[in-house]
């Protein structure tokens, strides 16, 4: 978080532009964010959900593909609930590590995509609707933002304030003492992944009315930068730790530098090398991680010169 | 059987807790061993008797040519696998870095500069993930995120994004055309990583340590081993495969681009995964990664003669994916009963 803050202080005092142009820096953070927050609660349980950007793919297409808009939305956004409870079946019930289990869906819902869409982007059928979408309601806010905003405070309430929120970082922390303690861990983890489905899948029927066309080959990039966003704010992999407001500000500031380093017409490339130094030193310099260091330092300076073949074969015998 | 370490797994997944195993159970745990062999044993006995255009020399040969530059990131990365670290995303970066590296190289300075240039490049990515990994214990999907930003970026600042050829009629465009009878150079390679890895990971005290890692962290590192210089040397071994089927894929069109192994992480995995590697570390081979690839690119190659869209192979090899670990985790369940 100190990362963060010298890189926003630094924007601030070269790149004042950023802030007076927030709306452009708004709609910039929005796409990603949004489906960071879903992936947050994921995260939280210790959890991931790699079929984010294929879902989000997925919900554009369904909805382009159904002539009355309202129907649409309502079926691209219940593909996220499917998508969700797929997800979770196959974690809480079959057992799966839900990396895997999420990257097979990654595969499947991209496909499913190409397969509905015919491998082509697909127009919308009310365009007008489209276009009405993308422009703002009061000041900067556009829907999107909007949404976005709305889906940030819904989640921080739920997560911060309403018990069965609460729950799911105690899933996350420790699952047995969770499940001890009377908490319903499987239903908590349907409740996740289906948050983070519908979540993308909002995603994905917002991209597609403001482009008023869906592409199956849509959030190809999304997947990365969400994961980035939600890492850079702070939440442990491992589930336990971490916050939505914490999301939000990883996105604002991926956003934020983004947006500075294009205004400061540095070049894409350079712009990814900066982002990736960036998650690097942020995932690397974990409190956690950096006590693991100092450990392994000292087994180095302490443990060195033992010969450790035979008793590797002995620990193994002993403890299986 | 004479690994003390497959008969570890063995006792651990199918003997261990009690004697009485259900019929089912059994089935199950064969299936999570074996199902590949008979996957892959029927579905090449269906194409090759219900698919027309499958059983020639010529198309076999196309699929093992097009097989190997995955095959080869497939079998390196079984070594980061293993040891319980998920996956190498990076590989993304580091094919297309060592394909570039090659060409633009060579083309100015010779083939021996090139290859040490592209050497250093894989020694660099290999070590810096396995430092991060290893010493600082961080999450190895995020890592290798963070370096395949990184490389890619570095690689097209310094490329421009544009694409590089090689001279006409050079060593590395025979190579890449170039047959052993039937069989194509790239195959060979392929075959050839396969035996070497295959010895790296079973005959050697590094590939002895690499699996106990996977088995049992813990225990590896109370035993006195440096974990740290495993992890590395696990990366290592993902780094120079990766490289070298980066040199692969630029001698088969004599072309490098920084974009040209987009999805080879995934792809990548995804072979490991229908081979039978157990993604919680510890269980697996290289030659079972070669099986998955074979599988995974033979049902490729049996969709596309049948005509079958791009949108339906990707819903396939899904499927696959969430079936194969489904039975490893329902068997390890049964077994744990």
């Amino acid at each position: 978080m100190a990362l963060l803050a010298a890189v926003l202080i630094g924007v601030l005092l070269t790149e004042q532009t950023v802030f007076t142009a927030y709306s452009v820096t708004l709609g910039r953070v929005a796409l990603v964010g949004l489906v960071a927050l879903g992936l947050t609660v994921v995260i939280l349980m210790g959890e991931l959900d790699l079929s984010v950007a294929s879902t989000l793919a997925l919900a554009g297409v369904v909805t382009a593909s159904i002539p009355d808009l309202g129907l649409g939305i309502l079926a691209g956004l219940a593909v996220g609930v499917v998508v969700g409870v797929v997800n979770a079946f196959l974690v809480a019930v079959i057992g799966i590590n839900s990396f895997i289990a999420t990257l097979g869906m990654l595969f499947f819902l991209r496909g499913l995509a190409l397969v509905i869409s015919n491998e082509a982007p697909i127009k919308l059928n009310n365009v007008e609707a489209g276009i009405a979408f993308g422009q703002p309601l009061i000041g900067p806010i556009t829907p999107r933002i909007l949404v976005f905003i709305l889906v940030f405070i819904g989640l921080q309430i739920f997560i911060a304030r309403i018990r069965v929120g609460r729950e799911f970082l105690a899933v996350g922390g420790n699952r047995q003492a969770a499940r001890d303690a009377g908490i319903p861990v499987k239903r908590r983890i349907f409740t996740g992944f289906i948050i983070s489905g519908v979540v993308a899948a909002g995603a994905g029927v917002m991209n597609t009315l403001e482009r008023t066309a869906a592409d199956p080959i849509a959030g190809s990039t999304v997947l990365l930068a969400s994961f980035a966003a939600a890492i850079i704010g702070g939440n442990y992999l491992k589930g336990g730790r971490g916050s939505v407001v914490g999301t939000l500000i990883g996105a604002a500031s991926l956003g934020i530098i983004q947006v500075a380093l294009t205004l400061a017409a540095v070049q894409v490339p350079i712009q990814q090398i900066f982002i990736g130094l960036l998650l690097l030193v942020a995932v690397t310099t974990d409190p956690n991680n950096l006590r693991a260091v100092i450990s392994s330092i000292r087994t180095l300076r302490t443990g060195r010169g033992k010969v450790a073949e035979p008793s590797v074969a002995t620990n193994r015998s002993t403890s299986s | 059987m004479g690994d003390p370490l497959t008969q570890v797994n063995a006792l651990a997944t199918s003997e261990a807790p009690n004697k009485e195993i259900s019929t089912g159970a059994k089935v199950l745990a064969w299936m999570a061993d074996n199902g590949i062999f008979v996957l892959t044993a029927v579905l090449i006995a269906v194409a090759v008797i219900g698919v027309e255009g499958f059983a020639s020399l010529q198309n076999i040969a196309d699929v093992f040519h097009r097989a190997a530059p995955i095959g080869i990131v497939a079998v390196g990365m079984t070594f980061v696998v293993i040891s319980g670290n998920y996956l190498d995303l990076s590989v993304v970066a580091q094919v297309a870095t060592s394909a570039v590296i090659l060409i633009a190289v060579s083309n100015e300075y010779g083939y021996i500069p090139a290859i040490l240039a592209a050497m250093l490049a894989a020694a660099v990515f290999g070590i810096v993930n396995g430092v991060a990994v290893g010493y600082f214990k961080a999450n190895a999907v995020i890592v290798t995120l963070s370096t395949t930003y990184i490389g890619l970026g570095l690689l097209r600042f310094f490329s421009g994004g544009s694409i590089f050829f090689g001279p006409y009629e050079s060593p590395l465009a025979s190579f890449g055309a170039g047959k052993l009878g039937p069989v194509p150079y790239s195959a060979i390679v392929l075959v050839i990583m396969t035996i070497l890895l295959s010895l790296l990971l079973t005959r050697t005290n590094f590939g002895f340590t690499v699996r106990s890692f996977g088995v049992n962290e813990r225990a590896t590192r109370l035993g006195g081993t440096n974990t740290g210089l495993v992890i590395i040397g696990a990366f290592l071994v993902t780094a120079f495969s990766a490289m070298i089927a980066g040199f692969v894929l630029a001698a088969f069109s004599n072309t490098a681009v920084s974009a040209m192994s987009t999805g080879y992480d995934f792809r990548a995995l995804a072979a490991i995964i229908v081979g039978g590697t157990s993604v919680f570390g510890g269980k697996g081979s290289v030659p079972r990664t070669l099986l998955g690839v074979v599988f995974v690119s033979v049902l490729t190659n049996v969709l596309v003669l049948l005509n079958i869209s791009f949108g339906y192979q990707q819903m396939a090899l899904g499927f696959l994916i969430a079936a194969a670990v489904s039975i490893d985790a329902l068997a390890r369940r049964a077994g744990k009963k």
